[in-house]
């Protein structure tokens, strides 16, 4: 498999609200993204997973690092080269409310990206519009109502219609689903491994809901404070997560079966995410982190393998770790 | 739960009516609820789970006429009917309120240590000095760390969980017997989400409050309830002991709902279980069962009337389903 | 006949007092040729300073010109003007605004710094300072107004500019790969105009009274066109003997600049829910009465 998106050592920071400092919501992140691959992004609130999605579709100017799409560093193009290279790489927003204009029927909406996407002929595009509409599972009936009449799950439906009329490669979808229903959140997530499979979609799968992401994707990355601190196939981070932030981030989900919840004690993760404005020195986790020591505070840690794929960035992962957490 | 239920609602129906349209949020929904007792109400957006608990006590926009029939008993008092003026005194003092979003409920003008001194000088008629001592023991109770800092901060000093930890201080200033949450923890990080709950059941059992817990998320339930009311298109589907809806859910609607979680044994890259379907749009009451549509058991029967709410097969589990019921009757 | 069942509903939701007053205004600009009873300049000496009469309702002026044709004419001046300068200032506001707002950047502090400097000159100066090196004319008065009031409208427009482009749908506009000149012209433009047009009816009392102010200072509408501001001018002189000549021309005046700012308020508090009348109340409750009969089983 070869990667179709390349993200190197991407840093995108905004200025602080504060004068003359800056904060770096994405701080040296390098990911990448196969072919036909769903790949998880996960971390919480403030973490960068989405200022990182919006930096890859252009939504955000990064201050360095590349952004390379089959190939391509989007960072040498400009003017309409980039917005035709950027067009293969669409992004699926959160709040299926306020992506679309209340004031366009759904005709109308995928209509205006095949028009972007340079498709001349009327007749071409009243075809490809009920083709779009039968690929995301809607009626062609919709076509004439307007988004606003709409339910979430429709319009979010829709959304990815009019992303996929401009026939991407790579979805940046950022939490696609957390907006919707519980009872259509499964229809929507369903959808997005359909068109993995019939179109060859890759997917980045932004969200903060860890079971979801577990189940989606083939592989995922944690980020906390605008770095990636452990990334793998998702077997092996939800089975043996490495790096004791996402250790207790999958002990803090709590388990809809009463029983084991009750059973369950979880760690509970002490104190809130520090400013990004001034982040903690050396490892950023370290102010949170039940088995840091002195020498967290001096260097930032080194990302280990802890198995082939599987890499986190702590000083306890992969061996040492087993051994620090019995001594504590 | 040997205590008589501190709350009792029966046959509680709300009409909402505002200058454009008229809709039957909650129709028909009864439940009970004792002291130190914890009912988690569940349901999607539009199930009428949280007009059921702020109607009643007259919280609603401005603009919208709510029309209640039915009873609520909270503490042998009928609030149904009541007058503004024993519904704003029962507001606060006797019902503690926590909402989604702390940083709208709370005054972003004022320093938070104010905020919760103002409620305790309102209900407890206490002095402003008293008030702020209460305050500082409040904030220490809700585990902030420095205190006394907190209580000089204002709202957007805070982060998201320290400004929930706030609106619980406030909640429960006036020492209230029951504590309403809608959906508390919803808008904040799943880290931060576990600490809240766990500092909400300490609460609880420390103060002796009944509390009713507005959630969709089920993991949420299985930790905090002790008992669960689902709701579908404005009434309940379904009421029991938390351990037992969630192991063995009666109504099609639960078993869908819990279902659809993912599950740890799920394969990576396996399809998604949901519902089909959509959820009804609010207006006027459905004919039958609201959920016969999604149904994949339903019958001809199922859009009559309005199934009845009746006892399952499982100890202490009612559910509103006429296929379940006619089971049920087998059994027994 | 679609559109106009929609539009008189919008109406009937205004103050009826404005409608009244903004309508009447409206009605007399654009009829006042067929409705003045006389030539508005048409000057008689002879009944100079006459009275109410049955042939001149309002009364005469000191030249003889009849006092009810010459206010309805001034109607069409003001309402006129007031468009004009509306106009022109919105169409360099909304231009300069939505620039700023959708280039961001050093486009946009340049920008709005103008913007600073033009909003920090009162209004009344710009123009006085306009007319005085353009010379007074009508179309320089127009031109004064427009630079005075263009700052508020841009100052606006980029607002609305701003929130707009930060909109997700316009975002996944720019994800799309839609052109500058497609985001530009076909979403942002319309939108902001929209939004725009709804603050320039709160402006357009000001921009009357504006309008009366230079001709009453002799720097607008030049004698004879009939103007209220030029009108108060004229009878001045006789304040004490006849204030009937005054009165009447500040009265309308005053009426139009307060049926405006009605009319701005209006719209500016559309978004607040309408209180329910007790007449709704009891439509919607024959709803649900007939509700509650079918759902008790």
């Amino acid at each position: 498999m070869s990667a179709i998106l390349e993200v190197e050592h991407l840093v995108t920071s905004f200025p602080s609200a504060k004068r003359g400092q800056t904060i770096k919501a994405v701080n040296d992140v390098s990911i990448h993204l196969n072919q036909g691959e769903i790949v998880g992004l996960v971390g919480e609130s403030g973490c960068g997973k989405s200022t990182l999605g919006r930096s890859i579709v252009g939504l955000e100017k990064p201050q360095s690092g590349r952004v390379v799409f089959d190939g391509v560093d989007l960072g040498s193009l400009s003017g309409r080269r980039l917005r035709e290279a950027r067009r293969a790489v669409q992004y699926v927003f959160q709040d299926p409310y306020a992506s679309l204009n209340d004031r366009q029927t759904v005709g109308e909406a995928i209509n205006e990206a095949l028009i972007i996407a340079g498709l001349r002929s009327q007749t071409e595009r009243e075809g490809r519009i009920a083709e779009l509409l039968n690929q995301v599972g809607l009626a062609t009936t919709v076509r004439d109502r307007f988004t606003r009449e709409l339910s979430g799950g429709q319009r979010q439906r829709i959304a990815i219609a009019r992303s996929l009329a401009v026939e991407p490669r790579v979805l940046i979808c950022d939490e696609p689903v957390s907006a919707l229903d519980l009872s259509i959140r499964a229809q929507v997530m369903n959808l997005f491994l359909d068109l993995r499979e019939k179109l060859g979609v890759s997917c980045l799968f932004i969200a903060h809901d860890l079971a979801l992401v577990r189940q989606a994707a083939s592989r995922v990355y944690v980020m906390y404070l605008g770095k990636v601190v452990e990334s793998g196939s998702s077997e092996e981070v939800y089975r043996n997560p490495s790096h004791p932030y996402t250790q207790l981030l999958l002990a803090s989900v709590p388990e809809a079966d009463p029983a084991t919840e009750r059973r369950r004690n979880p760690p509970l993760i002490t104190g809130e995410i520090p400013s990004p404005t001034n982040p903690p020195s050396g490892c950023f986790f370290r102010t949170r982190c039940p088995l840091s020591v002195e020498a967290c505070a001096e260097a930032e840690p080194v990302s280990q393998e802890v198995s082939s794929m599987h890499k986190a960035a702590c000083r306890f992962a992969g061996g040492l770790f087993a051994k620090r957490v019995s001594a504590a | 739960m040997s205590s008589e239920p501190i709350l009792r609602v029966k046959d509680l129906t709300i009409d909402l009516l505002t200058a454009h349209t008229v809709v039957r949020p909650v129709d028909g929904v009864a439940y009970e609820l004792s002291r130190r007792e914890t009912l988690a109400i569940v349901g999607e957006s539009g199930s009428g789970k949280t007009v059921t608990c702020f109607a009643p006590l007259g919280l609603m926009p401005v603009g919208v006429q709510a029309d209640i029939s039915g009873s609520i008993l909270f503490d042998s008092r009928q609030l149904v009917g009541s007058d503004n003026e024993t519904l704003r005194s029962l507001r606060g003092k006797s019902i503690g309120f926590i909402f989604q979003d702390p940083m709208s409920a709370l005054n972003p003008a004022r320093r938070v240590g104010r905020q919760i001194a103002e409620v305790a000088e309102l209900h407890l008629g206490m002095t402003a000095r008293a008030a702020e001592t209460r305050a500082l023991e409040l904030i220490k109770m809700v585990g902030m760390s420095d205190p006394e800092i907190r209580l000089k901060q204002y709202p957007h000093e805070l982060s998201g969980g320290l400004r929930q930890r706030v609106m619980i201080a406030i909640a429960i200033a006036a020492e209230p017997t029951l504590l309403v949450a809608d959906e508390p923890t919803t808008a904040l990080d799943v880290t931060v989400q576990a600490q809240i709950l766990r500092l909400l059941k300490e609460i609880q059992s420390r103060m002796d409050m009944a509390m009713i817990l507005i959630t969709h998320d089920m993991g949420v339930v299985a930790g905090a309830a002790d008992r669960v009311m689902v709701m579908y298109a404005g009434r309940h589907v379904e009421t029991g002991p938390t351990e037992r809806v969630l192991s063995q859910p009666q109504h099609p609607y639960t078993m869908g709902l819990i279902d659809a979680i993912p599950r740890k044994q799920d394969a990576i890259g396996s399809r998604f279980r949901g519902l089909p379907g959509i959820p009804p749009i609010l207006g006027a009451p459905i004919t039958g069962c609201a959920f016969m549509a999604r149904c994949g058991y339903a019958v001809d029967a199922c859009g009559e009337r309005r199934p009845p709410f009746l006892p399952t097969a499982v100890p202490g589990v009612s559910a509103a389903c006429p296929v379940l019921n006619i089971r049920a009757k087998e059994c027994a | 006949m679609q559109p106009v069942r929609p539009l008189l509903k919008a109406i009937g939701a205004f103050p009826r007092s404005a409608v009244f007053t903004i309508g009447a205004f409206v009605l007399l600009g654009l009829l006042a040729p067929y409705i003045a009873p006389h030539d508005p300049n048409a000057q008689d000496l002879l009944i100079a300073g006459q009275g109410p009469t049955l042939a001149h309702p309002f009364g005469v002026d000191h030249l003889g010109r009849d006092t009810l044709s010459r206010l309805i004419v001034a109607a069409r001046t003001s309402l006129v003007g007031v468009c004009l300068v509306l106009v022109c200032a919105h169409a360099i506001g909304i231009a300069i605004g939505t620039i700023a707002g959708y280039r961001r950047g050093w486009t946009d502090e340049l920008l709005m710094r103008i913007v600073d400097v033009g909003q920090a000159i009162p209004s009344l100066i710009v123009s006085l300072a306009v007319i005085g090196i353009a010379g007074v004319s009508y179309w320089n008065m127009i031109l004064a107004l427009a630079l005075a009031w263009w700052p508020g409208s841009a100052r606006i427009s980029r607002a609305v500019a701003v929130n707009t482009m930060n909109k997700p749908h316009m975002e996944a506009l720019r994800v799309l790969g839609a052109s500058p000149v497609r985001i530009y012209f076909v979403h942002l433009l319309p939108t902001t105009i929209g939004a725009v047009l709804v603050y320039a009816t709160a402006d357009a009392g000001a921009v009357a009274l504006a309008i009366a102010t230079l001709s009453f200072l002799g720097l607008g509408i030049q004698p004879p066109t009939p103007e209220w501001g030029q009108m108060l001018v004229d009878a001045l002189p006789y304040l004490e003997s006849d204030p009937r000549q005054v009165i009447l021309p500040g009265l309308t005046l005053t009426l139009a600049v307060i049926g405006f700012n009605i009319l701005g308020e209006a719209v500016a508090l559309n978004r607040v829910p309408k209180p329910l009348t007790s007449r709704m109340l009891a439509a919607r409750r024959r709803v649900t009465a007939f509700w509650a009969k079918e759902a008790r089983p």
